[in-house]
This record gives C-alpha cells, sequence and structure tokens, in this order.
C-alpha cells in the first residue's frame, strides 16, 4: 500500500495547529473573567486614588455616605448597597415559597400533562426579556401600588417604590429558583420516598417533610443563584425604583435606589468623575454579589452537613 | 379523616403556587396585548422613529386633470384627489393623516421648498400627517389653513371642496414612531456577536470536551467561562466600554457603536454557545470517533468531519438561544450602543435594539407604554418562537444516537 507521506506530515502539522488553536480559544474564553474584573476593578478604583484628574474621592465617605447626589458631585453608596441587600433578600423571601411549591407541584403533584404544562410556563417566563418585565412592573404593578396606597391614603410617585422594585424582583427570579428546585426534586432518591412511603407516611407526607427536605442543597443553590440575578437587574428596576437622593429606605411605599439603577441614572457623557463612579459603583455591585455568594454557600455547606 | 384533610389542604396550596406564576403570565400578555397590539401594523415596521416634516408647493404651471374614483378609508375628496382620516399618533396626538394620494392630485405634483432641496419633486404620500395649506379661495385670494382651523378630517375635506379653487403649498410631516432602525441595529448586533462568539464558543466546547484531560488547568478554564454566567449584564457593558471600546477604535469607531455593542454581547453569549455545544458533543458516541480515528483521521479531522457534523443540532440551539439573547438584551448595551434612537444606523454609529430602545422611550420624561408595549410583544413572539424550537432541536437530540 502506498502511504503519501508528504500528506500524513502535513495531516500531523495540522492536528497540532488545531489542538492549540482549540486551547487558545478556551483559554480566551476563560480569561474574559479576570479581564472583566481587573478592568472594572483598575477604572472604579481611579476616582480614590490621589491624582485622579477630576478631583480625588474620598474612598470612606463613598462607601458609607447616605446622600448621592450627581449634580452636586456628592457620590456616598452606603445607603445604596442597604437598599439593595433589602430590595433583594425580600424579594428571595417573597419568591422563595411560591417557587418550593411549585417545583413540588410540577415534579410530585401535578398530572403528568398537567406539570409539563407549568413547566413550560416557567420555561416562558424564564425567556421573558428584563425590559419588558420593565414595562410590565411599571404599566401594571406601580399602577397596582399607587392604587393601594391611595386607598391607604399614602401618596406615591406613580406607583414607584420599595414595593414594586420587590415583587418586580421576585417575578424574574421566580423562574430561577423554580427550574433549580424542579431539577432538585426530580433528582432525589426513589428508595427514600419508597421508605418513607412503607413507613405508613401518605403521599403528601412524604413530598412535604421527605423530599422537601432531601433536595434542600439543591433548592438553596437555587436562592443562591437567584440572589446574585436580583442584584444585577438593571433595566426593568431602573424603570420603577424611582432613584431616591438619599436613604436608606425602609418605607414600602417610598422610592428606593439600588446600585445597578444608579449606575443607569442619568447617564449622559462618556468621561469625567460622573462617568467614572458607575464604575466604582459596578465594583461595589461586583464585590456585593461575591461577598453574599461566599457568604451564602458557607451557609449552605452548614446547613447541609447537619 | 383528619390527616387526609390536611393531605388536601397542603396540595391545594402548591396548586394555587402554580396558578400564581400563569396569572402572571397572563397578566403580562394580557397587559401587552391590550396595550400595544393596535400599534403593530407594516407602519410600525417599516417607518422611521422620528418624524420629519416637508414643505412643498403645487408647480406653478400644473393642470388640474379629473381623479379617478376611490371608495377605500378614509374621507375623500373628489376635487382634490386625496383622502384623510383623523389617527392619534404612538406621541398621543390627535392629528389628520392621509390615506391615499390619487395620481392626478396636485398633491402629487409638488416641488419641495425645504432650505437645501428647492425645486426637487415632492409629493404628499400616504401616511403623511397634514401640517397646514395654502389655498387660493374663490376670489382669488391666497388663504393660510393651520392645523387648529383644519379641525378634523371631514372639516379638511370641507373647506376643501367648498372654498378652495386651488391650492398653492402644505405643509406636512411624515409620521414617526417607527422601529426600523432598531430592528436593523438588532440584526447588526445578532450577525457581529454570532460572528464573533461562535468559532470561539465551538472550539472552547470542543477543546473542553475532546482534549482537556483532567488538570489543575482545565478546571480553572472551565471555572472561569462557569462564572462568566453568573456576571450581571450591566458589568459586561462596563468591559466593553474600557476593554473593547479601543478595539473598535482601531477600524474607525469615535464614540460608543453598535459594533462595540455586538463584540460586549460575544462575551455575554459565549457561555451559552459553550454549554449547548458541549451538551451536544457528549451525546455523540464514542464508537464514532473511535471508528473514524482507527480508519487513520488525525483527531483534528474526526472532530472537523465526524464530531461537529453530528453535533450540529447542539450548535443551532447555542446560535437560537444566542439569537434570543441578543434580542432581549439590554443593559449591556446602555453603556455600548448609547440609547439614542437611530433611524439610519450602520456599525460605526450608535443606536438602539429593539429592547434599548423600550428603555429609552420608557426612561424619557413621558414614558411612551403603547409603543413599548408593542415593541414588547414584538421580542416575545420571537422569544417563545426561539424558545419552541430549541425544545423541539432537544427532543430529536435526545432520539438522534439511540
Amino acid at each position: 500500500m502506498l502511504v503519501n507521506k508528504k500528506r500524513v506530515k502535513r495531516n500531523k502539522s495540522l492536528d497540532k495547529f488545531f489542538h492549540g488553536f482549540f486551547m487558545a480559544m478556551a483559554l480566551l474564553s476563560a480569561s474574559f473573567i479576570v479581564i472583566i474584573v481587573l478592568f472594572v476593578f483598575a477604572k472604579g478604583i481611579s476616582p480614590f486614588l490621589p491624582g485622579y484628574e477630576y478631583g480625588q474621592v474620598n474612598i470612606i465617605s463613598f462607601l458609607t455616605g447616605s446622600l448621592y447626589r450627581q449634580d452636586q458631585g456628592i457620590y456616598g453608596i452606603g445607603f445604596i448597597v442597604i437598599n439593595t441587600l433589602v430590595c433583594s433578600f425580600l424579594a428571595l423571601l417573597l419568591s422563595f415559597p411560591i417557587s418550593v411549591l411549585t417545583a413540588l407541584f410540577i415534579a410530585k403533584i401535578a398530572p403528568k400533562k398537567l406539570g409539563a404544562i407549568m413547566q413550560s410556563v416557567v420555561e416562558l417566563l424564564a425567556s421573558v426579556p428584563s425590559v419588558v418585565y420593565g414595562v410590565f412592573a411599571a404599566g401594571v404593578i406601580a399602577a397596582l401600588i399607587k392604587d393601594l396606597a391611595s386607598s391607604l391614603g399614602i401618596t406615591t410617585f406613580g406607583g414607584s417604590s420599595m414595593l414594586a422594585v420587590i415583587i418586580l424582583l421576585a417575578i424574574m427570579i421566580f423562574p430561577t429558583l423554580t427550574s433549580m428546585a424542579t431539577t432538585a426534586i426530580k433528582a432525589v432518591d426513589k428508595d427514600l420516598e419508597q421508605a418513607s412511603l412503607a413507613l405508613g407516611a401518605t403521599r403528601t407526607q412524604t413530598n412535604f417533610k421527605i423530599v422537601l427536605a432531601a433536595a434542600k442543597s439543591g433548592i438553596f443553590a437555587g436562592a443562591i443563584l437567584g440572589l446574585g440575578r436580583a442584584f444585577g437587574e438593571a433595566t426593568a428596576v431602573a424603570m420603577v425604583a424611582g432613584n431616591k437622593l438619599f436613604g436608606p429606605t425602609f418605607d414600602l411605599f417610598d422610592i428606593t435606589r439600588t446600585l445597578t439603577s444608579t449606575m443607569l441614572a442619568g447617564l449622559k457623557e462618556t468621561s469625567g468623575l460622573d462617568y467614572d463612579i458607575r464604575f466604582s459603583v459596578g465594583l461595589v455591585l461586583i464585590a456585593v454579589i461575591f461577598v453574599s455568594n461566599w457568604v451564602l454557600n458557607y451557609v449552605k455547606k452548614k446547613v447541609g452537613n447537619n | 379523616m383528619k390527616r387526609e384533610i390536611k393531605d388536601k389542604l397542603l396540595e391545594g396550596i402548591t396548586y394555587i403556587a402554580s396558578a400564581l406564576s400563569v396569572l402572571v403570565l397572563g397578566a403580562i400578555l394580557f397587559y401587552l396585548l391590550t396595550n400595544g397590539l393596535h400599534l403593530i401594523d407594516w407602519h410600525l415596521l417599516s417607518s422611521n422613529y422620528y418624524s420629519s416634516t416637508a414643505n412643498a408647493s403645487v408647480i406653478n404651471d400644473y393642470e388640474y386633470v379629473p381623479m379617478s374614483d376611490y371608495s377605500g378609508e378614509g374621507i375623500y375628496s373628489a376635487k382634490w384627489g386625496i383622502a384623510v382620516e383623523d389617527i392619534t399618533t404612538s406621541h398621543n396626538e390627535d392629528e389628520i393623516s392621509v390615506v391615499y394620494v390619487d395620481p392626478n392630485s396636485p398633491f402629487n405634483h409638488m416641488e419641495s421648498t425645504v432650505a437645501g432641496e428647492e425645486g426637487k419633486a415632492s409629493s404628499l404620500s400616504e401616511g403623511s400627517l397634514i401640517k397646514n395649506i395654502y389655498y387660493i379661495n374663490e376670489n382669488g385670494e391666497t388663504k393660510f389653513l393651520s392645523r387648529v382651523q383644519m379641525g378634523d378630517a371631514a372639516k379638511l375635506i370641507g373647506i376643501l371642496d367648498d372654498q378652495a379653487t386651488g391650492i398653492v403649498s402644505c405643509n406636512f410631516q411624515s409620521l414617526g414612531g417607527g422601529i426600523r432602525g432598531s430592528i436593523i441595529t438588532t440584526l447588526y448586533l445578532i450577525a457581529v456577536s454570532l460572528l464573533i462568539s461562535l468559532p470561539i464558543g465551538i472550539a472552547s466546547a470542543v477543546y473542553l470536551h475532546e482534549y482537556a484531560a483532567k488538570s489543575r488547568i482545565n478546571a480553572l478554564i472551565r471555572q472561569g467561562i462557569d462564572t462568566l454566567t453568573g456576571v450581571p449584564s450591566i458589568v459586561y457593558g462596563l468591559m466593553g466600554v474600557t476593554v473593547l471600546f479601543p478595539i473598535t477604535q482601531l477600524v474607525g469607531a469615535t464614540s460608543t457603536s453598535i459594533l462595540l455593542g455586538g463584540l460586549t454581547l460575544a462575551i455575554i453569549l459565549l457561555p451559552t454557545i459553550i454549554s449547548s455545544t458541549e451538551e451536544a458533543l457528549i451525546v455523540v458516541p464514542q464508537s464514532l470517533r473511535d471508528g473514524s480515528l482507527s480508519l487513520g483521521a488525525t483527531k483534528s479531522q474526526t472532530i472537523f468531519k465526524v464530531v461537529l457534523p453530528c453535533a450540529i443540532n447542539g450548535i443551532l440551539t447555542g446560535v437560537l438561544l444566542g439569537i434570543g439573547r441578543v434580542i432581549g438584551e439590554s443593559a449591556a448595551l446602555v453603556y455600548t450602543t448609547s440609547t439614542v434612537i437611530n433611524d439610519y444606523p450602520n456599525l460605526l454609529s450608535q443606536g438602539t435594539s429593539l429592547s434599548l430602545m423600550i428603555w429609552t422611550i420608557m426612561s424619557g420624561e413621558q414614558p411612551n407604554f403603547e409603543l413599548a408595549s408593542a415593541i414588547s410583544l414584538i421580542i416575545l413572539a420571537i422569544v417563545f418562537v426561539i424558545n419552541i424550537i430549541v425544545k423541539i432541536i432537544g427532543k430529536r437530540l435526545a432520539r438522534s444516537f439511540v
């Protein structure tokens, strides 16, 4: 048999080239996360360094401040961080029970056809873009809150309020929570269920006491993911937050201000302190997500061990 | 017995919880349909967002010829060959809109009097809004008819039919409120982001699944890509203006641009493309690879000629999900393509995608709920169709190698 030696050699070098190419692309993909953090850090930290061209900002008053007036050049985001945490956690609190129950319904309780339909509903909700939720929040949720508030004798800013943000976020993280919880519940060992049923527990008792307990780790992972999404949600939240200048806000009917709505508010110039400070806010956002992830994962490990 | 009631109650709660999510989806669709559906027509898709005004006078020696019959919508003036109707624009203003202009109508034989375009042939086109008209009355005097004096469509036609003996000039406005520019921008963004993200994403997935041995570096690579999924899109926007802007400057961009938005989106899409390609690679049976290798093909030949063609469904899923993500993305684009609606976008100009256009018209002084709902409906229709196709592909993928 004749073997074309030249061709074999060429193929071999091509093979080597492609191995290198694939690896380079994978490295490139993975390096973006480093690039993102590095560059946002570099730009976000610059206003606090001496010699900053638009006038150095004090980092302590930036992080602890309770007044944010871009028109006066006062940038304090302490209250904004608190607002973001409060809104996101309350949204999680609202969404968590509903999504776990829905997941249990889809995975265990619903008749097969109905379960499949519900699964599709959750998938559709997951695919609705953030701005569309924003239009819905501004048009429906805010309007309902305005009516509710006025029936209680409270005036609102057209319905834009902390409550609107919380309900909006609860709706937006619902699909994430539900689909993670559904997967976790479906993955529960059948033997556990059988054992519970054999011991005389009813199917409902088994579902609520055994299945949910066994799926707890997966459900918690979904909650962490959902919370991350709530922190980072931008355009929809900005449509109903109202951007209060000071805070923190604890009144449900009062307007509020989150990290993301601050980053989007009144964006006009593409240079200057007002522009650069948005990177600092972004950096704080990354830090908030990272720290909360870390803390919650730690809690999850502790809970899982018990 | 008590146990049974308690069980039924607990089950009932799960039904209620599920009903809530159906209710939310229903409420969203109901709100958007009642507010936006009536705006969706060919005009919305094909016209500019900004209206432009034109001033034109009837050609001096224009000879009046009889008009043909017209029996369509609107109020028709047989004398002047023009049909008009009352409309409410997407900016919520009552206007008189042109529905039909006869080929022989004087309104079809005008020349522009707009500075810089004097003498250029102009005509009143269908969909335009009439702002004011100069006409000649029975006594031969030139009369001015302002928008307020016209009242509504019926009154305008009445005045023209009863009092006018000739038309001098007309000021009209093309009807704005369209989304053509944003549709083009969205297509640009889809093209640029997929063009960049597909090769990088597919190659990364191939490396992770076909080459990567278990090592610390490979675990790190995988973790890096997984972490990208959790980064909020607004942070991608910040990265885009700092890291990618200099790259677009190399090809001549002077400000944020659609190209910059596309590049930023390419990075946002990477995790999606990688994971859907990898899921498809996992399904490809090892025996196919072994068969190809044992016939003497090199590893890269096997990948290009055997493995990737088998994974085409997964890649297609990645493309579709990517398109959905691009259409829905807004926060990252606020920083990278700017929020200025552009009727004539090109790669190096600023512009808004459909989603970003919603953000722009909603965050202004007077939010335009109706137009926002109409665009939302269009976006949802596309995204839902994509969802269904992806599901069908997924079912086929699960069956393909059984």
